[in-house]
């Protein structure tokens, strides 16, 4: 397919002959196809097939007909908006404050704000989950039983297995911290100029704001909004653990409780899984819309910022926002480590409240082990080959002039807009169904694959920007000094892209090491990852020996996800993804 | 325009380069001779830099063919395409295209490891060239930490160090400011004249072209609008184009009232003025015809007084005196015209004094409308 290059001038580029070549591009584009666009046709495919005349294949509408009498389905569509919709709105218009506040007014310790947000990014949402569980459970949780101590009433209010239960989990998982690492650059970058040549005309700051400031940061604002409620749709992990109580099923967990059924009702799952992407087109198309408009916001070298002075507002401002951030960082981790030194999850008058117990038997136990294992080989693995992988897409992208670029860059981009359980059903066809992928099966190699796609948007993008900033003209000069595309690369291209590839590979260490919703249904009891054991013990109901493993996952993300900022710090690019 | 000699050093013969259907180089052709320094000048968008790239192999035409001493580099027809590492040449970018991992010494070095020169001779050579350009004792510093200018001689010595055999030059001095551009622009003639190394320079500053380049293809629309060396373009331009973009011309509607061998007397159109012209661009100035007339505000003699005298002399009035440091540009209303005149600093001229000016007939040219 790619042998069709325009005739004319790009059939006779030089970059053909310099680059890695027409032929390795297509290869690239044809194992992207395989990975990202098969599975989702497999999965189309699968929802019209009905069983015809003697196991015949046949096609019909069958299955979409009969779905919707499913138990439960209908409900869980409704609760997955409901849901997004209350979150969107408590955490939307806070994020934009806190943003604002950090970067255009006198704010004090805006260095530990950031912090704070940054730490709620990569916290793991399971083991954060686990803390408020400790603090907010209704029989035993921390904050019932002091509410009960002081107030000398039998039961405190909370409990975190209902609906405010989950949107106040999500609102301190990543919510606010996602969409105000977003918004932070659109308010840091936005040119005071800009303001003060309003004010200078005449208007007044009220106008000013409703003139100019909002309607240049609306792309900004939309965009923000638009991938906002793509990931909030995909939400997995705080639905699992906290929805059966009350019953209450978003569609992921819908299709996991599907696939867990004896005998898996896959036809159903998927069923619902395209009903959920079919609602998401408007949305998946209008953020791919909002992201080729031109961005109003542009740094230059001649800036000023425009510094609002919050005057006896500074203090109260700054104890309202790193109260928040403590409450979303510091809480739920102190009382999940607590958690992991107790005798019994929440039980402070027992005799011996406090042991190591836990920690020495999850640190002996065999499938622990094995599960450690796992994450590292996958994370690992999903790293070493993600980044060579992005990288390839990413050059093939920027710096060649192949025709199918385009096609390329739509298939690196749309796993970013599958919500995790989708896009792991999706694979889970082409792995069951397909006979040379079927010996792959239950093996890490099967996770492997979910997690480098999991971060190919991300991965494929932060080496696309740095790559597009490292200017052809070094790369050029090279050429013209005699240097081969070989030598060029190894001397000039991977020096510079360097620090953004480990990076790059950090962070997708560490989203494979804390992913739930992709793996969820790949995994089988060999390649069973830190996580996936967190979940078992979890709707197990050992939270103790849940906790430690949780202890272990933050250490192993969060640990990775500061080397990364570090590196990433140095090297210019700290809103990172 | 011709392909130069018979076998240029470096020929381009019939390039063309289309961007959808926007035509940034179309039919070009030039030769370059040995040793030369020629300057493609023009304003930005007229391809000169596409062609630029061309040549160095960093972009390849539609059509025709580049040779370099006799060899093909790039042919449309028989599918030849020499890539740049291949072609020996040198480039200085308009960006300098500092590699900011490496520090002065390893950047320049870079040519000769990888042509594995041995250790010791690219020591020698390193300092060589870094001595010719300036940045004796730069060689351990990160490239980064230069100023603009020392980062343009970091490029240069990178440029020249294997000893291309030409080199080409991206609008080198654009991103300097004015007094450290003049101060380049010596230089680079001086270690021109020592290396002998041939230049193609990219420019669309008149004054780099004019004053460093040997020869001067001036170029519009994706074409050659007339080679020449500095001196003859600027006095002998073959098209409006090059008159207007070379130097500063005043140009006034003329009719033609008479004509005498290689003389024509225009009447100015809109006043009663009448002047004779010996110098025809393009035109035959029969009677009748209307034309352009073109004076360079350097050639009008201007003298105190309201005696106008003789052939093309004309009374008038000065009506406003710029000062523009090392001379005045001066506006003269005569005859129901106006013309700009530059007056040295010494003529202590007044607003409003009387003045006569004098137009040699071979400074008023007569172009086509």
């Amino acid at each position: 397919m790619a042998e069709v290059a325009s005739p004319g001038a790009a059939a006779r580029s030089p970059f053909r002959r310099l680059r890695p070549g027409t032929l390795g591009a297509s290869v690239v584009l044809l194992v992207m196809l395989v990975l990202v666009a098969y599975p989702l046709v497999l999965l189309v495919e699968a929802s019209f097939l009905v069983e015809g005349a003697g196991g015949a294949k046949a096609y019909g509408f069958e299955l979409w007909r009969t779905a919707w009498d499913a138990p439960g389905l209908v409900p869980s569509i409704v609760n997955t908006f409901y849901r997004v919709v209350v979150t969107e709105v408590i955490a939307f218009p806070a994020a934009i404050l806190i943003a604002w506040a950090v970067a255009r007014t006198d704010l004090p310790g805006k260095k530990l704000i950031d912090a704070f947000f940054w730490i709620a990014f990569f916290l793991p949402a399971l083991p954060v989950l686990m803390g408020w569980i400790l603090l907010f459970d209704p029989q035993y949780g921390l904050a019932n039983q002091a509410w009960a101590y002081l107030f000398g009433v039998e039961k405190g209010p909370f409990d975190i297995y209902t609906f405010s239960g989950i949107i106040f989990a999500h609102i301190a998982a990543r919510s606010v911290a996602a969409k105000y690492i977003f918004l932070s650059p659109a308010f840091r970058n936005l040119d005071g100029a800009m303001e003060e040549a309003s004010r200078i005309a005449g208007a007044s700051p009220l106008r000013t704001l409703l003139r100019i400031v909002i309607p240049v940061l609306m792309p900004a604002f939309l965009i923000t909004l638009c991938i906002s409620l793509i990931h909030s749709l995909e939400s997995f992990e705080i639905e699992l653990v906290l929805g059966p109580p009350t019953n209450f099923y978003v569609f992921s967990t819908k299709i996991y409780q599907f696939i867990q059924e004896d005998p898996p009702m896959f036809g159903v799952a998927t069923v619902l899984g395209l009903a959920i992407l079919a609602s998401m087109l408007p949305l998946i198309f209008w953020q791919q819309y909002l992201s080729h408009q031109r961005s109003y916001v542009t740094v230059t070298s001649h800036f000023s910022l425009n510094i609002l002075r919050l005057r006896g507002w500074r203090w109260p401002t700054f104890a309202t926002i790193a109260a928040f951030g403590t409450l979303i960082t510091v809480v739920p981790v102190v009382f999940l480590v607590m958690g992991t030194f107790m005798s019994l999850y929440g039980h402070f008058g027992l005799a011996e409240a406090w042991t190591l117990d836990h920690w020495e038997t999850v640190l002996a136990d065999p499938p622990m082990l094995r599960a450690t294992g796992n994450t590292l080989i996958m994370g690992g693995a999903a790293a070493l080959f993600g980044v060579f992988w992005y990288s390839l897409v990413a050059y093939i992208s920027v710096r060649t002039r192949f025709a199918a670029r385009g096609v390329l860059d739509f298939l690196s981009w749309l796993p970013a807009s599958l919500p995790g359980i989708i896009l792991g059903l999706a694979l889970l066809w082409v792995f069951l169904n397909v006979e040379l992928f079927q010996p792959l099966y239950g093996t890490i190699v099967v996770l492997v694959v979910a997690c480098i796609l999991n971060s190919i948007s991300t991965g494929v993008q932060l080496v696309k920007s740095n790559m597009v900033q490292l200017g052809r003209d070094l790369e050029e000069a090279s050429f013209i000094t005699g240097g081969s595309w070989a030598y060029t690369f190894r001397r000039i291209v991977l020096p510079l892209l360097g620090p953004v590839l480990i990076a790059v590979g950090l962070l997708t260490f560490v989203s494979a090491a804390r992913n739930v919703s992709t793996i969820a249904m790949l995994v089988a009891s060999d390649n069973r990852p830190l996580a996936m054991l967190q979940v078992d013990h979890i709707v197990d109901g050992t939270f103790e020996a849940g906790a430690v493993v949780g202890v272990l996952i933050v250490l192993l993300t969060l640990g990775i996800a500061v080397i990364a900022r570090m590196i990433g710090r140095r090297f210019g690019f700290s809103g990172l993804r | 325009m011709t392909a130069g000699d018979a076998s240029p050093f470096l020929g381009l013969a019939h390039i063309s380069k289309l961007f959808g259907s926007f035509r940034a180089v179309d039919d070009l052709s030039l030769g370059i001779v040995e040793g030369e320094v020629y300057a493609l000048l023009g304003p930005s968008g007229c391809g000169k830099s596409t062609t630029l790239r061309q040549i160095a192999g960093l972009d390849s035409p539609d059509t025709g063919t580049i040779t370099l001493r006799g060899n093909v580099l790039f042919s449309a027809a028989d599918d030849v395409f020499v890539p740049p590492q291949k072609r020996n040449m040198g480039m200085v970018f308009q960006s300098y295209a500092i590699w900011p991992h490496l520090t002065v010494g390893e950047t320049v070095a870079y040519p000769l490891r990888l042509r594995r020169v041995a250790g010791a001779e690219v020591e020698r050579a390193v300092h060589g060239i870094l001595a010719q350009v300036g940045l004796d004792g730069f060689a351990d510093r990160p490239s980064t930490t230069l100023s603009g200018g020392q980062q343009q001689r970091v490029a240069l010595a990178r440029a020249l160090v294997y000893k291309p055999d030409v080199l080409l030059l991206d609008e080198p001095f654009s991103n300097l400011d004015v007094k450290l551009r003049e101060q380049m622009r010596v230089e680079l003639k001086l270690l021109q004249r020592q290396v002998g190394v041939t230049v193609i320079l990219v420019t669309h500053d008149q004054s780099e072209a004019l004053s460093l380049a040997d020869r001067v293809a001036v170029m519009n629309a994706g074409r050659i609008e007339q080679v020449g060396d500095p001196v003859e373009l600027y006095e002998n331009p073959v098209s409006p184009f090059v008159r207007d973009f070379i130097g500063l011309s005043t140009c006034f509607d003329v009719t033609v009232s008479a004509q005498r061998g290689d003389e024509a007397e225009v009447r100015f159109d809109g006043g009663d003025t009448s002047f004779v012209s010996g110098a025809f661009r393009g035109v035959t100035p029969v009677p009748g015809a209307k034309l352009v007339a073109a004076i360079r505000p350097e050639s009008i003699e201007i003298v105190r007084g309201s005696g106008a005298v003789g052939a093309n002399r004309l009374a008038g009035t000065v009506e406003t005196l710029l000062f523009i440091g090392d001379r005045f540009e001066c506006h003269v209303r005569a005859g129901g015209l106006r013309f700009l005149v530059y007056v040295p600093r010494s003529d202590r001229l007044r607003e409003g004094d009387a003045v006569t000016l004098h137009v040699p007939k071979d400074a008023l040219s007569l172009w086509p409308k």
